[in-house]
């Protein structure tokens, strides 16, 4: 089997495990949620199969371009869920990773992304790939979850303020911890992978640690924003709404990082 | 005085900083920086200039946005430093809890009775806590024995590790933006440059271009000898990724290029009366060439890698690269110019030579041309470089602790009623409260068999 039926068969297990999620969270069954957390698991590990298989066909990172970048961070947000769960024994926000998973997905299958293995480029031949990439995607990752986790602290708040206790254990002021742990996560490992490692290399391949570059910028934006999240509330108390409301931007500051700059803003970081 | 110290130990400043310092960066990023004035006249129109003046067009090293830094750095240390002394004193001066109703006040807590004497299960606390690993102090009042026991309290430094770590980092950008040195070094093969300020030379032994089979750039591979003081010290070839490191400069693969002002062109003589007749050469601009058993001396004049006629019908390249390649070259016996004329590599049928008003009767061909290839280096010297790595690693050892060494902070009171121990248990751990509270649970369980 090729790289890409193992692709397509992860796609489907996620796809499987949103259905399980989705109806654990209508129905409110455990047991559905048990099947879809071990559904996506499998996924995840057909997934890590498809990952090694195109490292060994490319001979290189499996995160050299956008088709390879999205099918990565689709992976290290599961895993990263998988991780929270196991954690916090938490499940109803699974359902909702699991969309934006199903979307990272699709938007990697679709044929606007190039998916044939190209060689590297001279910039990019350095193990620092490696670093760099996983470890900031595994950091988005998380924040990934704490814009999940956030959205839906937002809704249970509503529903809350209008008087209608939470259904399940999962309370709004659960879901504010759980956002703030995940970013607790993230954000070091963000830190490492983004800036630090993105220095390194940087001062390795271009011969200066920080040239303004938009997506240089735009990581020290979204580094800025986690930045005032753990500050507003671990030194001024912030908790809730207000809260919520910068993990969610943070998230899309990261997103702007990885996708927006791409493609409206030139810079050095012209390959994905 | 007061009053501004006030105002920088205030998070508020620092919020407000903070959200400033976003609103810029992004600012920064949306208008292209460092262009021309003419390239924003076009773009912003009027406008233009007022951001030029704003100095919204270099924005990053703007006085108002490293202001700003600067202000965020002093607001760094300010609140760091108020901060940091009662963190000490909590650490290092603990006032032990003594009062039970203060320690159920907390979130975690417990409240049991053992079936054995306080000195035997104060041994048998103390014992279960020592295997966690945390550290204890105790006082004792006739009845009651106070311990309190901490793990991991370097956690609490966290952010302050953090905060050294980002004034380090500031301190790195600003000597490498005042004490920064940067050049493009442009060598062919052969060629030594002297490193200005240094005390040493730099020659490019060999560049070669490696190729994918697709015909992608797999890397270029710049071959350096460093000399100092006439002596050559040592060689080492420099790729993309991977610098040559000398005495504080640092040199980079950066660029290549070819030299068509230093070209070899190959030239086919033929003569129209004699289809036979047909002698090669080699020919570099500005140097005569014999031709093999001839009196005939060629010269090319001049070389053009892509050939076009201006405006003003002079012959200008329009590209650097080879497209239409032509040599205009001379011919000469002894003193006399006999022939001279353009050559087109692409259409052999345009050249043209002449003999004063005649054609010539010989015709030259140009049957290639080779340029050497030139590698551009860059070459850095950046005095801020070893403050970054330091003001980084400070940075990921304070997240480090501040976000994985959550420190954990037990209070138990025993006293004695009756033969049996009354325990009184509570603890803190603000950032890892669910961890905690197993850990908890389980040290309480582990002094609940024995009841």
């Amino acid at each position: 089997m090729t790289e890409s039926t193992f692709f397509l068969l992860a796609f489907i297990l996620y796809a499987l495990a949103a259905a399980f999620y989705f109806s654990h969270l209508f129905s409110n069954k455990e047991n559905r949620a048990r099947i879809g957390f071990s559904v996506a698991l499998t996924g995840l590990l057909v997934h890590t199969l498809a990952l090694i298989l195109r490292t060994v066909e490319s001979g290189h990172a499996p995160f050299t371009n956008m088709y390879e970048s999205l099918s990565f961070l689709a992976w290290a947000s599961i895993l990263a869920f998988v991780i929270i769960e196991a954690k916090y024994k938490v499940k109803r926000p699974a359902g909702y990773l699991m969309l934006i998973v199903i979307a990272l997905m699709a938007l990697a299958s679709s044929p606007l992304m190039p998916k044939e293995t190209t060689p590297l480029v001279p910039a990019l031949q350095s193990y620092w790939l490696w670093l760099h990439v996983s470890v900031t995607l595994i950091g988005e990752a998380f924040f990934a979850i704490a814009f999940i986790t956030s959205i839906m602290y937002l809704a249970a708040d509503a529903k809350e303020r209008r008087g209608k206790a939470a259904k399940s254990a999962l309370t709004a002021e659960k879901l504010d911890s759980i956002s703030y742990r995940s970013i607790a996560i993230g954000f070091p490992l963000f830190t490492l992978g983004g800036l630090v490692f993105g220095m390194v290399w940087a001062y390795k391949a271009w011969g200066s640690y920080w040239s303004w570059d938009p997506k240089e910028v735009w990581s020290l934006i979204t580094w800025f924003v986690f930045a005032l999240y753990l500050h507003t509330r671990i030194v001024m108390g912030w908790k809730g709404r207000r809260s919520a409301a910068i993990a969610i931007i943070g998230f899309l500051a990261a997103l702007f990082t990885y996708f927006g700059v791409n493609y409206l803003l030139a810079g050095l970081h012209s390959y994905a | 005085m007061k009053a501004l110290l006030n105002f920088f130990t205030s998070v508020r400043v620092a919020i407000t900083l903070l959200i400033i310092l976003i609103c810029a960066s992004i600012v920064g990023t949306l208008i292209p920086q460092g262009r021309s004035t003419q390239e924003y006249l076009v773009r912003y129109g009027q406008l233009g200039a007022l951001l030029e003046r704003l100095q919204f067009t270099r924005l990053y090293q703007s006085f108002w946005f490293v202001g700003l830094l600067a202000l965020f750095a002093v607001n760094i240390i300010v609140c760091t430093l108020e901060r940091l002394f009662p963190k000490f004193r909590r650490t290092f001066q603990t006032k032990l809890e003594t009062e039970p109703k203060n320690i159920l006040a907390l979130k975690i807590k417990d409240k049991f009775k053992v079936g054995l004497s306080a000195a035997e299960t104060r041994e048998m606390v103390k014992k279960e806590l020592r295997r966690r690993r945390y550290r204890l102090r105790e006082v004792r009042t006739d009845n009651r024995s106070c311990l309190t026991a901490r793990k991991r309290v370097l956690g609490w430094f966290g952010s302050d590790v953090v905060h050294l770590g980002l004034l380090v980092i500031l301190a790195g950008g600003i000597a490498s933006g005042l004490g920064s040195f940067r050049q493009d070094l442009t060598f062919t093969e052969g060629r030594t440059l002297s490193v200005p300020g240094a005390d040493f030379t730099v020659r490019l032994d060999q560049f070669v271009t490696e190729y994918y089979p697709n015909g992608s750039v797999k890397d270029w591979k710049s071959l350096l000898t460093v000399t100092e003081a006439g002596k050559p010290l040592f060689q080492k070839t420099v790729e993309v990724n991977s610098p040559l490191n000398h005495r504080g400069y640092v040199f980079y693969q950066s660029g290549y290029g070819s030299d068509w002002d230093h070209p070899s062109l190959e030239v086919w003589v033929k003569k129209k009366p004699d289809p036979s007749y047909l002698k090669k050469a080699w020919l570099k601009i500005g140097e005569k060439t014999a031709l093999n058993g001839e009196s005939l001396v060629l010269n090319a004049v001049r070389f053009i890698p892509d050939f076009v006629l201006d405006e003003k019908n002079q012959p200008a390249s329009r590209s650097l690269e080879p497209n239409n390649p032509a040599a205009f070259i001379e011919g000469w016996i002894g003193t006399e110019k006999v022939f001279s004329g353009w050559i087109f590599a692409r259409f052999p049928d345009f050249s043209r030579l002449h003999s004063g008003a005649k054609e010539a009767d010989i015709t030259l061909e140009l049957k290639d041309v080779r340029a050497p290839s030139y590698s551009v280096i860059h070459v850095a010297k950046d005095p801020g470089v070893s403050l970054i790595w330091v003001g980084c690693v400070l940075l990921m050892v304070g997240l480090g602790l501040a976000f994985y060494w959550p420190p954990r902070e037990l209070k138990i009171i025993l006293e004695d009623s009756q033969g049996k121990t009354e325990v009184t248990a509570g603890g803190i751990s603000v950032k890892a409260r669910e961890a905690f509270q197993t850990e908890f649970e389980s040290i309480i369980n582990s002094l609940r068999i024995r009841k």
